[in-house]
């Protein structure tokens, strides 16, 4: 079973942050490696919506995870951000507005549109599927991978984004809605292609129904035991999410997990949850797409 | 009864509209639609629509075309405007009427050459809740309505977040200030100073206050304040940077005040409501909208919102980018 930690930050601003990461990795006993030094964080950018929508991660984590890094690790460590476009979103915009492009300044970090960077095609399998992906060479290149997503519930079957979702992002392919038929799949093909090391939640504002303040951090090395305390934190069974069981079947990790820190409970409580009258407004809305009956209305 | 050849042109968000409330106008029909994407044109022609383009400049060929409405970017209005003004088209012309003065000078300047008529499309002038407040200001019921608060914050083109809805794509355009000649004010505060003026006259003096908060070349807030020729001042407050649609003008008078909200949708309550009234609630202004130009067209009447206006709009808002105040930041 794998450690996961919950810290539940005290105070505001960077510093808290960064102290606040401290602990959560102390909680999971993880320590940077000395001899890390090409290293690559990925935030979750899923839109041009800001992290005060709980929708993204905030700018200031990754530089308050950056100030850690140069600290226990090296101040030459070479660290990059990393994104890529999809249908619905560039990097070269998103990059801007959500104030990485202040942050990448500030830090004098790269931004790299995984879209634009260089790769090497491989072939991945997952639930009996297989895919070829483009595997971008500076996450294929990179000592250490810190992954950092949010956690938020998703339209339709996947129920869940957090971290194993967020590697989804990685693909520098932007129509990603090609590989929707094939989803939970595909989610965890990338992870054993994009094979990332440590997963740091960034869930200072969480996006249930609402967005909310919740002043959650969590660490974990394992995508899917962290994915299954989100899971719980927000309501779900992470036995009904397809790509968590598919990630345990393929052993990329465990959805059994000892929890460290503050009580989960604690923060299940305060998630936003969907009331029944949202699940069934939702529900309504799924099945006028599913029908058809949206284009029909000319919606 | 005559009938009016309808040309749209645009089969964006907005084109879309007016496509599906053009096609259940009585005293009009859908001649043609010009698109560049296949995908629009075959939805169009799912909707009945049998004469598709995938240029303008064909369907303005069209004889059978009487009159267009325009809803492309707004670095394409002064192009597409000039070509239907010399293809003798009367026009709709989406808001704002182009991206500078000169541009809308231009516009006013061929259509006036050609003889069409050119109609400005502000839906908030034919939305019967705006509509009572003008007539509660024509009464004198409200008094002397000193200041007007107006505010339209919205998530602008970038998709506001809802948890039924997947995340569209925003056309590039919209990011390039050069293209659309402006940030928020250009886009949805022309709505709220052209219905201010036409509740209290014209625009003596404005200035503007702008803020920046996803670090693009353009403002995606905008505060101004401005005068009316009634006395009236205003207070004009438009953003993109919520997740939640309002729309709301509060007049402050001398005798009461009067307070409206365009009330909140959902894309499940449009649906029930296409569903159950043929007609979704925020489609209702821009069918009326579109009703009063084939009506103006075929009686001969002057449009409510003509070139003039959009052109006193746009005058007003680059006004107000001139005078902008600077305040201090932290």
């Amino acid at each position: 079973m794998s450690l996961v930690s919950l810290v539940k930050i005290r105070g505001n601003g960077k510093n808290s942050i960064k102290d606040s990461i401290s602990q959560s990795l102390n909680l999971i006993n993880y320590s940077f490696k000395k001899e890390a030094l090409n290293i690559v964080i990925k935030p979750n950018m899923c839109y041009y919506w800001d992290c005060t929508t709980g929708q993204t991660t905030d700018p200031q984590f990754v530089a308050a995870l950056i100030d850690l890094i140069r600290e226990r690790v090296s101040s030459d460590a070479n660290i990059s951000i990393v994104e890529s476009d999809a249908s619905a979103m560039k990097c070269k915009y998103a990059f801007k507005m959500l104030g990485y492009d202040q942050l990448s300044k500030d830090y004098d970090v790269p931004l790299v549109n995984l879209s634009e960077a260089k790769y090497a095609n491989a072939s991945f399998t997952a639930g009996g599927q297989s895919f070829r992906f483009m595997v971008p060479d500076i996450i294929q290149n990179a000592d250490l991978k810190i992954n950092i997503p949010k956690i938020k519930y998703t339209t339709g079957k996947i129920k869940l984004t957090c971290a194993l979702k967020n590697i989804y992002g990685c693909n520098p392919f932007p129509k990603k809605y090609l590989y929707h038929k094939r989803l939970d799949e595909a989610i965890v093909a990338l992870n054993k292609a994009m094979n990332f090391n440590l997963c740091l939640i960034d869930g200072l504002v969480v996006s249930g129904v609402a967005p909310r303040k919740l002043g959650l951090i969590m660490a974990s090395t394992d995508a899917v035991a962290i994915d299954a305390a989100a899971a719980k934190i927000a309501g779900l069974n992470p036995n009904t999410i397809g790509h968590l069981k598919l990630a345990e079947k393929e052993r990329l990790g465990s959805s059994k997990f000892v929890p460290q820190g503050a009580p989960l409970d604690y923060f299940a409580r305060r998630y936003p949850r969907r009331s029944g009258r949202k699940k069934i407004m939702a529900e309504a809305y799924r099945l006028l797409i599913l029908t058809k009956l949206n284009k029909k209305l000319g919606l | 009864m005559k009938k009016v050849g309808l040309g749209i042109i645009g089969l964006g968000y907005i084109g879309k509209m007016h496509l599906q409330n053009a096609l259940i106008l009585k005293n009009a029909y859908v001649a043609g639609v010009a698109d560049m994407s296949p995908k629009a044109l075959s939805s169009a022609k799912k909707l009945g629509v049998t004469k598709t383009f995938n240029n303008y400049v064909d369907l303005l060929k069209d004889s059978a075309v009487d009159s267009v409405v325009i809803g492309l970017p707004n670095h394409l209005h002064l192009q597409c405007a000039q070509m239907a003004a010399e293809s003798n088209k009367n026009i709709l012309l989406e808001k704002p009427m182009a991206r500078s003065v000169e541009e809308a000078k231009e516009i006013i300047s061929v259509t006036q050459r050609n003889g069409v008529r050119l109609m400005m499309g502000y839906p908030l002038r034919f939305n019967p809740i705006y509509r009572g407040l003008k007539e509660q200001i024509d009464d004198g019921s409200l008094g002397d309505v000193e200041v007007a608060h107006a505010i339209n914050i919205t998530s602008g083109p970038f998709f506001s977040r809802e948890e039924m809805h997947a995340p569209v794509p925003v056309p590039d355009w919209w990011f390039n200030k050069e293209l659309t000649g402006g940030g928020v004010l250009i886009d949805l505060g022309c709505h709220l100073i052209n219905l201010l003026r036409w509740y209290f006259g014209e625009i003596i003096d404005i200035n503007g206050c702008f803020s920046r908060r996803f670090k693009m070349p353009f403002e995606d807030t905008a505060v101004c304040l401005a005068t009316f020729k009634s006395g009236t001042l205003g207070v004009i407050n438009v953003g993109w940077f919520s997740q939640e649609v309002k729309t709301r003008i509060e007049l402050l008078g001398s005798v009461k005040d009067a307070v409206v909200t365009t009330p909140p949708s959902t894309p499940l309550l449009t649906a029930v409501r296409t569903l159950t009234a043929g007609i979704s609630r925020n489609r209702i202004p821009f069918l009326n909208e579109l009703q009063h130009f084939v009506d103006c067209e075929i009686y001969n009447k002057p449009f409510i919102s003509s070139g003039e206006d959009g052109l006193k709009d746009l005058e007003a808002i680059h006004k107000a980018y001139t005078n902008e105040v600077l305040l201090q930041q932290e």
